[in-house]
């Protein structure tokens, strides 16, 4: 179990020089740059254009630009904003709350509700309930996000007038129940797209372990229903799902792009959507690292996690 | 939701408390005089967020010239008229003052005495040569040196009298300083990077408001200067909100979340209609100095004559342009001027929508149709691109009625857009364009000027440092730029503005459509908001507003 840790650390560590590797060269490969913004600045002239290059060091070549970068990462020297001058890390701390009570509290309400509609919806394999719920799960899944958010804030804010139409808190207002009321539009969002996910994937998962033979071997023993299908069906049937929440742990960091935009959350997908229209490209960077980092981290962890859930993956790697 | 007031959706009670509190720990803590207290709290907002709060260095015109319009002060400023107005100068410089020379190279500025940095510090002459040597510290990332590298030498003749020598004849010098906050010589001498210095997120200014919290992604506070030299503010707090959406923004400002649906962009044209019918909003309209053009890039050989530009400016139907799309708001104009600017040459006759006369003088220019119904000569057909930015709706159905137009007289235009950070980079400043649709304004606005953006020295994909992006050529127009730059006095200088702009009509390098005019959402507790066409936006008066 040891060695098979430290071999995926050290691919890990690889994997990200190469993220980056790739990552900065795309951004400088791909045509325009932060100079647009200033170009469309009307009281910003060529000349202007051509003195902030130089001092932002565009106008040297990409692999001195990346040394420069890698160099700077290496002291965990972030960089700076190319428009606000702030150190980047700060900037993205300063978002990180933001995002992680947003994703945190719609992750988890996601997995209960999820996993609970799956189980049910496999107990109750090709009857109404299961109907019902894979045509709500496909249409959530289909439905694009930010006409999801927009429906909502018509809804509720203008039309109902039950919650506030985004942002996070009120000005002067503050206090947990502000803040409940900003949250629960964008939460239910991101929650239905989620529970979409969490309960298709249970379903199927559960319907696998259903049919096997000790599940029989269990009900035959005499066990009840629930000791059955819990302790023994959901518990064999957590593998897939242990490697789907590896795969969603960087949006809990990395926030929800459409989502964060529509409702004005000021968290990190929103940080990223801005930065992407102004190629702030210390800023992406650092948010493409911190992504790359989450990523490669959240499959180890899953990997792990299965290992240590199911026997016959630890056996593998014995 | 009991104790929301059903209207506005906002906790009233809280709001008061908070205001009330404001007021009296600013001017309890500065000891100011009982005049009038400051009161309310205001929320102005903006699709973009301001992240930079130094002057001289932000990017973002609107949200963060709002910031600078609440922290910072300037020499003078430009009120609704156009007419400049003293600000941290007692008078404006003139030859009948004294402040000028009469040979306009030499300036005297006088300054008052009597106004304080927002730490306490006195204000002096030093600030403002700091000021400008910042600006032109090759270093520092100053957006624009918005024309003081025209000045010599500067210097604090005594701690309120600042003297310059100018290097050549430069007219827009007042516009100049209108357009160059002061910053703060004692807090940024010692900076080593200003680039990255604190100062940027947490300004120290002489404005009407003092910079007091940012939280990131969403809001910047700030409250009352009540020592403000220009009189007390009577709002205590000033909110600015950042909401990214524009759908979001509107559905905030009808719930009464927020105050003010403020510029750049202002609300959508498509929903200013009922932006009108909401109750307790008024719309008033801003008329902004962005011109809406079509570019030509007359480097290409489709458009190295003059002819074919006029035929497809007489092939475009402005007038659908405008009220299709923009459901009638902008002003048409013949120039690169807005049509109420003082400069703008009333007597320019519009060619028109005409596309008959446009097919004949594309014949005359010798591009006939060929086989597949697209104009052509000797080799070169008709064909080509338009670009701008993705996404943009608004344009991009305009687009579509401009590639109509065209093809009826057989010419074939592709639409070719994309991101913003594509289309504006190299592809503008180096020519590369076929044709694009963009709005822009004077480098200096609003001083006439335009020499940057039409001499002949300026193309820089021939080398030149300006913007010509166009690639236009005539040496009448160079030699008028010259002399206009030369010329004080706005009399003086009108004949030169009027014939510049009956040559552009004529030569046509970019095809003038209209001036933007966007509507603003204010709901009616807001007092004191006056629209400034003059200005990028319409927090040029801070101190006036009001809340009730």
């Amino acid at each position: 179990m040891r060695r098979f840790v430290l071999t995926r650390l050290g691919q890990a560590a690889l994997l990200l020089l190469g993220a980056s590797i790739i990552g900065f060269a795309l951004m400088h490969l791909a045509p325009g740059g932060p100079m647009a913004v200033y170009t469309l600045n009307p009281t910003v002239s060529a000349q202007d254009i051509e003195r902030i290059k130089h001092v932002f060091g565009l106008d040297q070549p990409v692999y001195v630009q990346y040394a420069k970068w890698a160099t700077g990462m290496a002291t965990l020297d972030w960089g700076n904003s190319f428009f606000g001058g702030r150190p980047v890390l700060g900037l993205v701390l300063e978002r990180l709350p933001a995002t992680l009570l947003l994703m945190g509290t719609a992750m988890a309400l996601a997995l209960v509700a999820g996993v609970t509609v799956g189980v049910a919806a496999a107990v109750r394999r090709n009857r109404a309930f299961d109907y019902v719920t894979a045509t709500l799960a496909l249409l959530a899944m289909s439905l694009p996000t930010f006409w999801l958010g927009l429906l909502a804030i018509f809804i509720f804010a203008q039309v109902l007038g039950w919650a506030p139409a985004g942002g996070m808190t009120e000005v002067g207002a503050g206090g947990t129940l502000d803040l409940s009321r900003h949250l629960v539009l964008p939460m239910l969002v991101l929650t239905a797209v989620l529970v979409a996910q969490w309960s298709r994937y249970t379903r199927s998962a559960m319907i696998d372990v259903l049919n096997q033979d000790y599940m029989r071997t269990a009900r035959a023993k005499g066990l009840g229903p629930a000791r059955v299908l819990l302790g023994y069906g959901l518990r064999s049937a957590l593998v897939p799902l242990v490697t789907l929440g590896g795969l969603q742990l960087p949006m809990l960091f990395g926030g929800a792009l459409v989502t964060e935009t529509v409702f004005a959350w000021p968290g990190m997908g929103a940080l990223f959507v801005q930065s992407l229209d102004s190629r702030d490209y210390p800023v992406l960077m650092a948010i493409l690292m911190l992504t790359a980092v989450l990523v490669v981290g959240g499959n180890l962890l899953a990997d792990i996690l299965s290992a240590l859930i199911d026997p016959r993956i630890r056996a593998a790697h014995a | 939701m009991a104790d929301l007031d059903t209207r506005t959706g906002i906790p009233i009670d809280r709001r008061a408390v908070l205001a009330g509190a404001v007021a009296a720990t600013t001017l309890g803590a500065i000891g100011a005089r009982p005049a009038v207290a400051a009161s309310g709290v205001l929320i102005d907002a903006f699709t973009q967020e301001a992240v930079n709060f130094n002057p001289l260095l932000y990017v973002n015109t609107g949200c963060e010239t709002a910031v600078e319009y609440a922290v910072f002060d300037t020499l003078w400023q430009l009120d609704p008229q156009g007419a400049f107005k003293p600000n941290l100068a007692t008078e404006i410089p003139s030859v009948a003052n004294g402040g000028i020379s009469a040979d306009g190279r030499t300036w005297t500025v006088k300054l008052r005495p009597d106004v304080k940095w927002h730490d306490g510090q006195p204000f002096t002459a030093a600030d403002v040569v700091f000021t400008h040597k910042v600006l032109l510290d090759p270093k520092v990332v100053a957006r624009s040196r918005n024309g003081l590298d025209h000045i010599a030498t500067i210097e604090a003749v005594d701690d309120h009298t600042v003297k310059m020598t100018l290097k050549d004849d430069f007219a827009p010098g007042l516009v100049a300083w209108q357009k160059t906050s002061i910053i703060p010589k004692h807090v940024l001498e010692h900076e080593a990077d200003i680039n990255v210095a604190p100062f940027n997120s947490n300004p120290i200014g002489t404005g009407p408001f003092v910079f007091k919290t940012r939280v990131a992604g969403d809001r910047i506070e700030f409250s009352a200067n009540p020592n403000y030299h220009g009189g007390a503010p009577k709002l205590a707090t000033l909110v600015q909100k950042f909401v990214p959406d524009q759908q979001t923004l509107f559905a905030q400002l009808q719930t009464g979340q927020v105050d003010i649906f403020d510029v750049i962009q202002g609300i959508p044209p498509q929903l200013a209609q009922r932006a009108r019918s909401l109750p307790g909003v008024k719309v008033p309209m801003t008329a902004q100095p962005f011109v809406e053009f079509i570019y030509f890039n007359c480097g290409k050989p489709q458009f190295s004559d003059k002819r074919v530009r006029q035929a497809l400016l007489m092939a475009v139907d402005k007038k659908s342009w405008a009220e299709a799309v923009y459901y009638g708001l902008p002003a048409p104009t013949l120039s690169y001027l807005p049509p109420s600017h003082w400069a703008y040459n009333s007597a320019l006759k519009d060619p028109g929508h005409d596309p008959q006369k446009a097919a004949a003088l594309l014949d005359a220019a010798g591009w006939t149709a060929g086989p597949d119904g697209v104009r052509a000569k000797d080799g070169v057909r008709l064909s080509f691109t338009m670009s701008t930015t993705a996404g943009n709706k608004s344009r991009e159905q305009a687009q579509q009625i401009v590639q109509q137009g065209w093809k009826k007289i057989g010419v074939d235009m592709a639409i070719k857009n994309m991101p913003a950070s594509v289309v504006w980079g190299d592809y503008t400043v180096k020519s590369q364009f076929d044709t694009l649709m963009v709005a822009w304004d004077p480098l200096l606005y609003p001083d006439p000027d335009y020499t940057d953006r039409i001499h002949s020295k300026l193309i820089p994909a021939k080398g030149g440092s300006g913007s010509n992006y166009v690639q236009y050529e005539n040496p009448e127009i160079d030699m008028l730029c010259a002399k206009g730059l030369a010329t004080i006095g706005n009399e003086a200088r009108l004949p030169i503005y009027h014939r510049i702009q009956e040559i552009l009509l004529d030569d046509v390098p970019f095809a003038p459509i209209f001036e933007f005019v966007v509507p603003v959402g204010v709901r009616d507790r807001v007092g004191g908001y006056v629209v400034n066409p003059y200005t990028p936006c319409n927090s040029w008066n801070l101190a006036e507003w009001t809340v009730t």
